[in-house]
């Protein structure tokens, strides 16, 4: 899980999940509810692509359509689970004790730790889009928790904010990685420091175009990048651009 | 019997923990049980997750835990 690699949008992983038939007790909303998925690392039913990246196993772009659409309450142990809201509004419900609803710009960390059950909801008539990623704790069965923070790409605009990890202002979680977005509405150069040099770099594109490294990404494509010095030069397009970068220890 | 370390195994639909050394009473897998050993049949008990599609960890408990422990 440690090697570089360039993933185009149309490379990844693809699920549709109905609300009926055999993945009903799994995928909630009636009668007519499905779930999309583009998965970057292998995921359920994909398994011919990524294992994953450093302490990241699972990168999920997902569409949740039709009123009540998501995942009814299923449990979990051990991963932290973060959900990224790029469209729509999502509700979500934990055993932590949380209800709670999260719109574009906001996002969760919710670590199963030693135990734990969630339910992920679009209580709307429009599509909700969510980023999930699952990171492998350092630590097992830790005391389940749940923590919500809030990217506004207005006044976030045009520098590095670091929304996982390390760094004021950032969710903490029990793992060497950091989780930081990049969002422009102009060209903008940025060099990407690493925490460590043993440490690899995915940078996911959500919108617009960008250049990480002289490798041009467009929409939804992604790369990961090991054994890249200490530094990676990131530049985005003209247009609106929307970056998601991950950092892992390997 | 093994001297070989004993082994986690983490479930990757769910996050479910095998450790090796605990077993898995309550699923028919008693403590000592290795990876190895336990059918290729067998998923996982919460998620359904083949026994193919779990990863063995090397990472430690959280203070506390395992709540479970082994029986002699």
């Amino acid at each position: 899980m440690s090697t570089s690699f360039v993933l185009r949008a149309s490379e990844r992983g693809y699920n549709k999940l109905l609300s009926t038939g055999q993945s009903s007790s799994y995928i909630a909303g009636h009668p007519e509810a499905r779930l999309t998925r583009h998965s970057s690392f292998n995921f359920g039913p994909y398994q011919t692509g990524h294992k994953g990246f450093g302490r990241l196993r699972v990168f999920g772009d997902e569409v949740f359509s039709g009123t009540g659409c998501g995942y009814n309450i299923h449990r979990h142990h051990n991963f932290i689970i973060c959900a990224f809201v790029l469209k729509g509004q999502l509700t979500h419900i934990n055993t932590v004790g949380n209800i709670d609803q999260l719109s574009p710009g906001d996002y969760y960390a919710f670590s199963a730790g030693s135990g734990g059950k969630h339910c992920e909801l679009n209580l709307r008539s429009e599509d909700t889009n969510v980023i999930y990623v699952w990171i492998l704790p350092d630590q097992l069965l830790l005391p389940p928790s749940y923590s919500r923070g809030r990217f506004d790409p207005v006044y976030e605009r045009n520098r590095l904010v670091t929304l996982v990890g390390n760094a004021d202002g950032a969710l903490r979680v029990s793992q060497d990685v950091k989780i930081s977005r990049f969002a422009t509405d102009k060209a903008v150069t940025l060099e990407y420091r690493l925490s460590a040099q043993t440490h690899g770099v995915y940078v996911f594109a959500i919108e617009g175009q960008a250049w990480v490294n002289d490798l041009s990404l467009s929409r939804r494509d992604s790369t990961g990048i090991w054994g890249g010095g200490d530094r990676i030069n990131l530049r985005t397009g003209a247009e609106d651009t929307d970056l998601l970068i991950l950092e892992s220890a390997p | 019997m093994s001297n070989e370390p004993f082994k986690r195994w983490l479930c990757l639909g769910c996050g479910f923990l095998y450790d090796e050394e605990l077993g898995s009473a309550e699923h028919g897998l008693a403590a000592g049980t290795r990876w190895a050993d336990v059918p290729d049949d067998w998923v996982c008990p919460d998620c359904g997750t083949p026994k193919h599609l779990f990863e063995m960890v090397e990472i430690p408990y959280a203070s506390g835990q395992p709540v479970q422990r082994p029986t002699a």
